[in-house]
């Protein structure tokens, strides 16, 4: 029977479900299992452990998460979701160049961009076929957030200023993104 | 100056908004258009069209002396070596103690400003650095600025080496020579500066290349992403990248829709815990609210079946029959023939009521052996016991 650290559970409960664990999250609760995984050979350990039950424990920069070799999921799933990611990252980097770890901002401040920035605003069209059947574009933004939150990519930092935080594994799709790689004839053809 | 301190103030908290207004100016000057005058024709204030502003020089004396100012002057320094340079030259040539005494007094002067001064341009390049990143909304001029910050930071760093070159090694006569006590003071203190100064510079370096890199990285991801989006928008990804591949390896839970793990509840917990039971009685009435289905409305009856119709059946009270037996003396099979019913009876009507009358009721009479016979029919004595 090995040893492991008494939150093994809650850090199971979480990354099991597909969610990230990041170290600049504002819960204090999941820094602290950041820093149980990350505290000496708890790395390790917790590898081993979750590793018998199939799931493989990976580090991420800043980041815990989970993967599995035998997955159900099918390629179709995974491009959709990708593509997803795609237009929702385009958007926010949109709104700001620095939309990454550790940017906070408010669904208000994006919303009052839209007015001045009719680019932001086409592409917030682009995004409702995410919404659900939503349209205004409140409802939309809060959509795609609520989407991004369940993964735990960003977070609810202030609920009373309803401030948002970028969370260190917003980095994974970056790095996702950073991974495709376009092919160099086709390369050419896109425009500045 | 004194009496416009107000109005200079003002001036100079609005230094970097560029546009103070002639007429504001002349509030603060309680409408005295002599006193604004004034400072114009002394070159304090310069104005231009509408607007006011202090002259550049005011403001580079006023930035340094409030430590503010954000453009980092490495030609000071400079000056200040060679000046350090011409002195020891004059000092080392003249004769008349005096005045070489004066030239030693330029050196220790010049040598005091060099420590100051490059420390202030340290500090003011490593908060100018921190802004820029912080601040600059443009990613290219961002860059830009970063790497000049980054060729300050290497002048700086040259113009340290000069001076830790003239003082430790260049002017070894004129060290030796002068022998004042308060000249080694200054030069240790500014040899501490520069090493200061030194530590800072590499921290500041290192601080550049992390930004810098930084901003490569997302100007990388944003070039991507756009690149990206544009054939996600083309519908051309799958064919032009190598997406398929790519998410092929990748086997990240995220991917996968959140699992729902379905376990069966412990029957033993059900049973005996006291939350399980409130859980039960929650769900049970979910479960009823929702059983809550519109029935379906049968067709209208018909009038007529509605309409009263009667049928009587003739029943022969037993119990009654019984009752009045008991009270009688007669055999049982005599009294029901002389039985008043209420309606009329036949013989073997009277017969069957005889026979369930016994098999009913047979504990309370007395069944004798005897028979009598009639009209056919053999029947046992009974009577009341």
């Amino acid at each position: 029977m090995i040893e492991v650290p008494k939150q093994t559970a809650a850090i199971f409960e979480i990354l099991s479900k597909g969610q990230f664990i990041s170290s600049n999250s504002s819960d204090e609760a999941i820094r602290k299992y950041y820093s149980v995984i990350e505290d000496g050979e708890n790395f390790d350990l917790l590898f081993n452990y979750f590793n018998a039950i199939n799931f493989q424990l990976e580090r991420g920069d800043e980041f815990y998460y989970f993967s599995r070799k035998e997955t159900k999921i099918d390629l179709e799933r995974k491009i959709e979701q990708a593509l997803k990611w795609i237009d929702i990252i385009d958007f926010f980097k949109t709104f700001d160049n620095s939309f990454g770890s550790g940017f906070r901002f408010t669904p208000s401040e994006v919303l009052v961009r839209l007015n001045v920035d009719a680019e932001l605003k086409s592409k917030l069209e682009g995004l409702k076929r995410y919404s659900g059947g939503k349209d205004k574009f409140l409802d939309i933004i809060e959509k795609i957030l609520e989407d991004l939150r369940k993964d735990r990519f960003v977070e609810l930092e202030n609920e009373i200023s309803n401030q948002f935080k970028v969370l260190a594994s917003f980095k994974y799709l970056e790095q996702l993104i950073m991974t495709i790689n376009i092919s160099a004839e086709i390369k050419d053809e896109i425009p500045e | 100056m004194v009496r416009e301190h107000k109005l200079l103030t003002e001036m100079f908290e609005k230094r970097k908004t560029l546009s103070y207004k002639y007429d504001f100016a002349l509030e603060l000057v309680e409408y005295n258009e002599d006193r604004l005058h004034f400072l114009i024709n002394y070159s304090v204030i310069r104005q231009n069209g509408n607007f006011l502003e202090i002259d550049d020089q005011f403001l580079q004396f006023f930035e340094q002396v409030l430590e503010v100012n954000e453009e980092i002057n490495v030609g000071s320094i400079n000056n200040n070596i060679q000046q350090v340079k011409e002195n020891i030259l004059y000092y080392l040539k003249e004769n008349n103690e005096n005045r070489r005494y004066e030239y030693l007094r330029k050196v220790k002067n010049a040598l005091r400003k060099i420590g100051n001064v490059t420390l202030r341009n340290v500090v003011d390049l490593k908060r100018n650095i921190n802004n820029t990143f912080k601040n600059e909304p443009n990613y290219s001029v961002k860059k830009a600025k970063l790497e000049n910050h980054d060729r300050k930071r290497s002048d700086i760093n040259i113009l340290i080496e000069q001076t830790y070159k003239l003082i430790s090694e260049e002017e070894q006569t004129f060290f030796k020579t002068a022998q004042d006590e308060e000249l080694n003071r200054i030069i240790t203190y500014l040899k501490l500066q520069l090493n200061e100064c030194r530590h800072n510079l590499i921290e500041i370096q290192k601080q550049i290349i992390e930004f810098l890199n930084q901003i490569k990285y997302q100007s990388g991801v944003i070039e991507k992403i756009r690149q990206l989006k544009y054939l996600r928008d083309q519908f051309t990804i799958r064919a032009a990248t190598d997406i398929d591949a790519i998410l092929q390896q990748q086997d990240v839970l995220v991917f996968e829709t959140n699992p729902t793990y379905p376990l069966k509840l412990s029957l033993d917990h059900l049973q005996s815990d006291a939350d399980a039971f409130n859980s039960i009685d929650k769900v049970s009435k979910k479960i009823r609210s929702a059983a809550k289905v519109k029935l379906p409305l049968a067709g209208t009856i018909n009038s007529q079946y509605l309409e009263p119709a009667e049928i009587e059946e003739f029943q022969i009270n037993l119990e009654e029959v019984r009752n009045s037996f008991l009270a009688s003396g007669n055999n049982l099979f005599d009294f029901i023939q002389g039985y008043h019913f209420d309606k009329h009876l036949s013989f073997e009507e009277k017969v069957t009521v005889y026979c369930q009358m016994i098999s009913l009721y047979g504990s309370y009479f007395n069944l004798t052996e005897q028979y009598h016979q009639q009209m056919e029919v053999e029947y046992a004595m009974v009577y009341p016991q």
